[in-house]
C-alpha cells in the first residue's frame, strides 16, 4: 500500500510536469510524416509509416526513462523531501520501488497513448496491423524498464549530471553488447573473461528490439519473446535490488 | 521580463513600444536567418550537397551498430534520400556508382529489404547500364531473401538482355518460378530461355518437375505440351549436327533424314512427340518438324548489341572518400 501510493504520486508529480506533451509531438510526428513520406517514397509505405512509428514510440519512451528516471531520487534528496518521507514509517525500499512503479505508469500511459495514435495512422492509411506490432510494443517497454532501473540504480549514489552520463553510457553500451564478445574472443584468456563477463552483466538492449521482425512479417516463437520478457524483468529486479542495498547504507546529508 | 523591466526603468520606454519594438527585431532577425538560408541554398547546389552526403556515407557494415538498433529507420532515411536523388532527370555515372555504394548500406543495414534491392537491382542495371553492379546487389538480395521471386527474376533478365547470357539467365528465371506468388507466366518463360540457349535437357528436367509438383489439370497439359516442344527442340539440334557430320563425312548435305540412318551417322531417326515428322530442306540443311514449324524461342529479338561496355568488377572499384 505504502508502495502503491509513493508510485500514484510520483505518476501524479509525472502529469504536473506536463510530460505527456510529448505525445503532441509524437502525433504531430505520425500524422505529417504520413503525409509527406508518401510523395517522397518510392514503394514500400507501409514500412517507413511502421518504421517511423516505433522508433519514435521507443526513442521518446527512451529518454523519458533516462532523464525522468535520474531525477527520481536525487531530486528528493535535493529538495530535502526526502527527510519527510524517510522519517516516517516507510522502509526505504518501499520508497525506491514506489517511485519506480510511479514512473513505470507514466510510461505505460504514454506508451499506450502513442500506440493507439500508431494504430490509429496505420488504420486511416490502410495499412494492416498485425499482433507482432504490438509484441514488439511490448518488449519495447521492457526495454523503458531496464532503463528506468538502470537510471534510479545510478540517481541512488550519484548526481543527476553523473547519473545521465553513466545512463546513457548503459544504453549505448546495451546496444551494442554483442561485439563485446565478438571483441573477447580476439583477446587472451583474461581478456576474453573479463568481455564475457561484462556481456553478462551489462543488459543486452538489442534483445527488446523486434522493430526489424514487424516490418518483414516475421513471426517470433511465443517461447523467445517469453523469454525475452523474464529476461528483462529479472534484469529489472537484479538492478532494482542492487539500488535497494546502496540507498538503504545511503546517508542524506 | 525582467529585462524590459530594467530597460523601461532605466531609458522610460514605455511597455507598448518595447514589446513592438522586441517582435520587430525578432522578425528581423527571422527574415535575415531565412534570407541567409536561401543564399546558401542557392550557391550551394543542393543535389550536388546530397550527392556528397552518399559519397561520405561508411560502409554498412559500420554503420549499423552506431545507429543502436533504429538501424531500419536509417535504412529508411536513406532510401528516402536516393529516391530523391534518382528523381533528376539524369544522372551522370559518377552518381549511378554512389547509389550503388548507397544501396549496399541500406541493405546491409536491412538485409530483408527486399524492395530496396529489386528497385535498386532495375535503377543500376536498366538505368545506369551497370549489370554488374546491379547483379551484385541482386545476388547479395537473393542469399539474404530466398524465398522472393523477384530478385532471381531480375538477376535472370540482366544476364539474359543486358549481358546476353541466355544459359545463366534461364538458370535464375527458373529459380524465381520455383518460388510463392511469382506469376503463372515464369515457368514457361524458364522453359524458353533454356531452349534458346542450347539447354533443352534443363528445360525438360524443369519441366517434368513442375509437372509432378501440379495438380492442376490445365497446367498439367500446358507442362506435358511444353515438354514436348522442348523434346522438339533437341531432336531438331541432335538432327543439324547429324547433319553436319553428314556433310563432314560425305562432302554433300544429306538428301533425306533417312540417308543420315543409311549413312551410319545415326542408329535411329527420333519420333515427333506430337505425331508429325521431322523434315530436311535439301537446299539449306534446315531441320523442321511438320506439327510445330516455328522453333521455340523467346519471342524476343535484340535490335543492339548488348550495352554493356564497362569492365566486370569484382571488388568495388570505386574510391570514396575515407574522410567521413
Amino acid at each position: 500500500m505504502k508502495v502503491l501510493s509513493i508510485a500514484l504520486n510520483t505518476f501524479r508529480e509525472n502529469l504536473r510536469d506536463k510530460l505527456l506533451y510529448n505525445l503532441l509531438i509524437f502525433a504531430l510526428l505520425m500524422i505529417g510524416s504520413s503525409i509527406l513520406i508518401s510523395k517522397l517514397t518510392l514503394g514500400d509505405f507501409d514500412r517507413l509509416m511502421i518504421d517511423i512509428g516505433l522508433a519514435s514510440i521507443n526513442f521518446f519512451g527512451v529518454l523519458i526513462a533516462i532523464f525522468i528516471g535520474i531525477g527520481l531520487v536525487s531530486k528528493e534528496i535535493d529538495k530535502k523531501t526526502i527527510y519527510t518521507i524517510v522519517s516516517k514509517p516507510v522502509a526505504r525500499y518501499q520508497f525506491l520501488l514506489g517511485k519506480y512503479l510511479g514512473l513505470t505508469m507514466t510510461l505505460f500511459v504514454n506508451t499506450t497513448v502513442m500506440v493507439i495514435g500508431l494504430v490509429l495512422v496505420l488504420s486511416a492509411r490502410n495499412i494492416p496491423v498485425d499482433m507482432l506490432l504490438f509484441k514488439a510494443v511490448a518488449l519495447i517497454f521492457v526495454e523503458f524498464m531496464v532503463i528506468t532501473a538502470v537510471a534510479m540504480l545510478f540517481s541512488t549514489f550519484t548526481s543527476t549530471t553523473l547519473s545521465a552520463i553513466f545512463t546513457l553510457a548503459v544504453f549505448v553500451i546495451g546496444h551494442l553488447t554483442p561485439d563485446l564478445k565478438t571483441f573477447g574472443e580476439k583477446m587472451d584468456e583474461v581478456g576474453r573473461m573479463m568481455m564475457d563477463g561484462l556481456y553478462y552483466v551489462l543488459p543486452n538492449l538489442e534483445r527488446f528490439n523486434l522493430k526489424g521482425q514487424v516490418i518483414h512479417h516475421l513471426e517470433i516463437a511465443n517461447a523467445d519473446l517469453a523469454l525475452i520478457i523474464l529476461y528483462g524483468l529479472t534484469y529489472t529486479a537484479f538492478v532494482l535490488f542492487t539500488a535497494g542495498v546502496i540507498f538503504q547504507r545511503r546517508d542524506f546529508r | 521580463m525582467a529585462a524590459s523591466l530594467s530597460l523601461s526603468g532605466h531609458h522610460r520606454i514605455p511597455p507598448l513600444v518595447l514589446s513592438v519594438l522586441c517582435g520587430l527585431v525578432s522578425v528581423g532577425l527571422l527574415i535575415s536567418i531565412w534570407w541567409m538560408q536561401s543564399q546558401l541554398d542557392q550557391r550551394q547546389d543542393r543535389t550536388l550537397a546530397q550527392m556528397d552526403e552518399l559519397a561520405h556515407l561508411p560502409k554498412g557494415d559500420y554503420l549499423k551498430p552506431v545507429l543502436l538498433g533504429y538501424h531500419h529507420l536509417g535504412a529508411d532515411l536513406l532510401w528516402l534520400k536516393l529516391v530523391q536523388v534518382i528523381g533528376k532527370r539524369q544522372n551522370s555515372m559518377n552518381e549511378y556508382e554512389w547509389m550503388a555504394h548507397a544501396l549496399d548500406v541500406i541493405t546491409t543495414l536491412d538485409p530483408h529489404y527486399a524492395y530496396a534491392y529489386y528497385a535498386g537491382g532495375v535503377i543500376l542495371g536498366d538505368l545506369a547500364n551497370r549489370p554488374d553492379l546491379a547483379n551484385r546487389l541482386l545476388e547479395r538480395g537473393h542469399a539474404a531473401n530466398p524465398t522472393v521471386w523477384n530478385i532471381p527474376f531480375l538477376l535472370g533478365y540482366n544476364y539474359y538482355f543486358l549481358l546476353a547470357d541466355p544459359a545463366k539467365g534461364a538458370e535464375y528465371i527458373m529459380r524465381a518460378a520455383v518460388l510463392p506468388d511469382r506469376p503463372a507466366y515464369l515457368p514457361g518463360l524458364a522453359t524458353r530461355l533454356a531452349a534458346e540457349a542450347g539447354k533443352p535437357e534443363t528445360a525438360l528436367a524443369f519441366l517434368e518437375a513442375r509437372l509432378q509438383d501440379t495438380s492442376d489439370p490445365e497446367m498439367k497439359e500446358f507442362f506435358a505440351n511444353r515438354m514436348k516442344e522442348v523434346m522438339i527442340e533437341r531432336d531438331i539440334k541432335q538432327l543439324e549436327g547429324a547433319v553436319e557430320l553428314y556433310r563432314t563425312a560425305y562432302g554433300h548435305p544429306p538428301t533425306s533424314l533417312a540417308a543420315l540412318v543409311d549413312g551410319r551417322i545415326v542408329r535411329d531417326l527420333p519420333m515427333e512427340p506430337f505425331g508429325g515428322e521431322y523434315r530436311i530442306d535439301r537446299e539449306t540443311g534446315v531441320v523442321s518438324s511438320t506439327t510445330h514449324p516455328e522453333r521455340l524461342k523467346t519471342f524476343f529479338r535484340r535490335k543492339k548489341d548488348p550495352t554493356y561496355l564497362y569492365p566486370r568488377i569484382e571488388q568495388p572499384a570505386y574510391g570514396f572518400s575515407k574522410t567521413w
